[in-house]
């Protein structure tokens, strides 16, 4: 039986393994996915999506397929079912097919990698998705980038200039643009671009240029072993996570600078410096007392958020006003002028 | 009505048994149906002259089960006794015990599962749930363990014991040790070996069935001993189990052996 620790600094740490991984399938836009599993599973994971997608102001259109399993299926075994829905799904004109199982597919032991190595005129990858042996939301969103960047046919020859992969980002999160935005103004303060968001509404034919980078740049610590993936396939180096945080920040900027064989002194001084005028633009809320919603649970013990807590003399107390804690560390300087916002919208209220 | 299933190791001659008992039931006048419950589906051949009837989820699979009646998956054999095979996928894919759950599923549908007395004859070991089926609620009330003298065969009736003992302790649970039937493979103190393995599994050794060549004679002629030679001493063995299932009720929950007691008793009778 698996063991499988939490991955690390994720408030996704629960959830569906399948789930994970078509939130990153799907962000390749030129591409199908398969659910191979009842059509519950399909439907489920397309509600939960859409609705997300909503959520977030996006209209999500998921090319998704379902092989529809039955009881017959359970019995007699779904390969057929599964190269049923293959069929379907080449017909279209996709560049690339992802077949993700769910539970009961494994559980019977349907031979899914064996079934996709077929010959069916697109590449069809499988991708490891059976939540009940222990997996998470997050397991299945690395699993899917595994999957996916293991397949990749592009070479490791680098671009002119230093550029920079982005890797694994929550694409379900409210705030992934915002997030990437900020990753990008840091990246570009050391002369970094980027060169391909690894996987964000992006195209095969872009996801092919993923080893023409300098470094990634790993959205989550629990990327660890993607991280070492690219590393081994393409030779290129990780720094481990978004930038969390005031000096999270600051560590960020030194750590994509080593790896980018850039000077980080200027970029970290003149972060520095806007970190500080960011703490005076909300010196009104400073010495505030202040206690987390219970009503939206969120990060309340984390070190980014403990270190804004302390630079504006807050106190925490039974009796503060209510402010919601943030899902997921704020990242960058940016992320902690959106937390800021929020609280101040709150100690105003 | 009575319904007992044959629970034992693959190969020990469970089929035989149950095909012979079913006849010797017949024979004394019961209304008898034998359900068949495992994919290699050759349970009720002796009882059918040889044929392999269509299984419930070979059905299934040409036909679906909408459009299944009755009498496509039950045939009547040897003196009238009313003949079952669940059947199961091909070798190597699918589920065959949800295949178990799925052919019940379809009897109690069709209200197949009656008579005098039921004989479920199950594969080897209980591997999942859905080879438990017969031991659930509404199934077997009896199991009878198939087993001879030889070590492995017994490690696998111990185990059929353990899941005796697991679903006896569920709240409505009916399933109970009949007893403990000894077909023998004339290995030494078979007999001996095999009732004291059945005393302290809790239980008793309800028959023994001795080695005869006279019941691979009946199989080359496509019958059941009953049937092929009925004044032959095995034939009176059958008899005499049949006699004792009928009036058994001396029903236990099991007391399953640790692997290291069932190894020492073992030895005790090499």
């Amino acid at each position: 039986m698996p063991s499988k620790p939490s991955p690390l600094n994720s408030c996704r740490s629960g959830g569906c393994t399948l789930t994970g991984a078509l939130s990153v399938t799907t962000s390749v836009v030129d591409s199908a996915t398969i659910i191979h599993g009842p059509a519950g599973c399909a439907h489920h994971n397309f509600s939960l999506l859409h609705a997300t997608g909503l959520d977030n102001d996006r209209i999500t259109s998921l090319n998704l397929f379902s092989s529809g399993m039955l009881e017959p299926e359970v019995i007699f075994g779904g390969e057929d079912a599964l190269e049923r829905a293959i069929r379907r799904a080449v017909r279209g004109d996709y560049s690339v097919v992802y077949v993700l199982s769910a539970c009961i597919a494994d559980t019977i032991g349907d031979d899914v990698p064996a079934v996709c190595r077929k010959d069916w005129g697109v590449p069809v990858i499988p991708v490891p998705t059976a939540g009940f042996l222990g997996g998470s939301f997050q397991d299945g969103v690395n699993n899917a980038l595994v999957s996916i960047a293991g397949t990749l046919t592009g070479t490791a020859e680098r671009k002119n200039g230093i550029c920079a992969n982005i890797i694994g980002e929550k694409n379900l999160e409210f705030e992934v643009e915002e997030n990437f935005n900020e990753v990008s103004r840091l990246l570009s303060l050391l002369g970094i671009t980027i060169n391909v968001r690894f996987i964000h509404c992006a195209g095969t034919g872009e996801l092919a240029s993923l080893g023409g980078a300098t470094l990634n740049v790993l959205r989550d610590e629990g990327m660890g072993s993607l991280g070492d993936l690219l590393n081994r396939k393409y030779g290129t180096r990780a720094v481990p996570a978004f930038p969390a945080g005031l000096s999270g920040t600051l560590r960020f900027l030194q750590s994509a600078g080593e790896i980018a064989g850039t000077d980080a002194v200027e970029s970290i001084a003149g972060e520095t410096g806007a970190q500080a005028s960011l703490l005076e633009d909300f010196s009104d809320i400073a010495g505030s007392s202040i206690r987390f919603d219970p009503v939206f649970p969120g990060l309340t013990d984390d070190c980014s958020v403990s270190e804004v807590i302390e630079r504006l003399g807050l106190e925490i107390s039974l009796e503060g006003v209510r402010v919601p804690a943030p899902l997921s560390p704020p990242v960058g300087t940016a992320g902690v002028r959106r937390l800021l916002h929020r609280w101040r919208r709150a100690l105003h209220a | 009505m009575k319904q007992i299933a044959l629970y034992g190791k693959g190969g020990i001659g469970k089929s035989t048994t149950s095909a012979n008992l079913s006849a010797a039931l017949s024979l004394q006048g019961c209304d008898v149906l034998q359900i068949g419950c495992d994919p290699k589906r050759d349970s009720t051949r002796m009882l059918m002259h040889g044929s392999f009837i269509p299984t419930v989820m070979d059905l299934v699979r040409e036909r679906g089960d909408a459009n299944l009646r009755k009498e496509d998956i039950v045939h009547t054999g040897f003196n009238g006794i009313r003949c079952v095979e669940a059947g199961g996928p091909e070798p190597g894919v699918g589920c065959a015990g949800r295949g178990i759950i799925a052919a019940f599923q379809l009897l109690e549908k069709f209200g197949a599962l009656k008579g005098d007395i039921i004989v479920y004859d199950v594969l080897g070991d209980v591997v999942c749930g859905g080879f438990a089926m017969p031991m659930r609620e509404g199934y077997a009330q009896e199991i009878y363990l198939v087993t001879s003298g030889e070590l492995m065969s017994l490690y696998a009736a111990n185990n059929i014991c353990k899941a005796i003992k697991r679903l006896s302790l569920r709240a409505m649970s009916t399933c109970r040790l009949g007893g403990v039937i000894c077909n023998a493979r004339d290995t030494p103190r078979e007999e001996e070996l095999v009732a004291e393995f059945a005393k302290r599994v809790n239980s008793t050794l309800v028959q023994y069935i001795p080695r005869d060549r006279i019941v691979q004679l009946a199989e080359m002629n496509k019958q059941t001993v009953m049937e092929f030679a009925p004044d032959s001493p095995q034939a009176e063995r059958y008899r005499q189990l049949a006699a004792c299932v009928t009036k058994n009720t001396r029903l236990s929950i099991p007391t399953p052996l640790e692997i290291d007691a069932l190894e020492a008793l073992a030895l005790e009778f090499m």
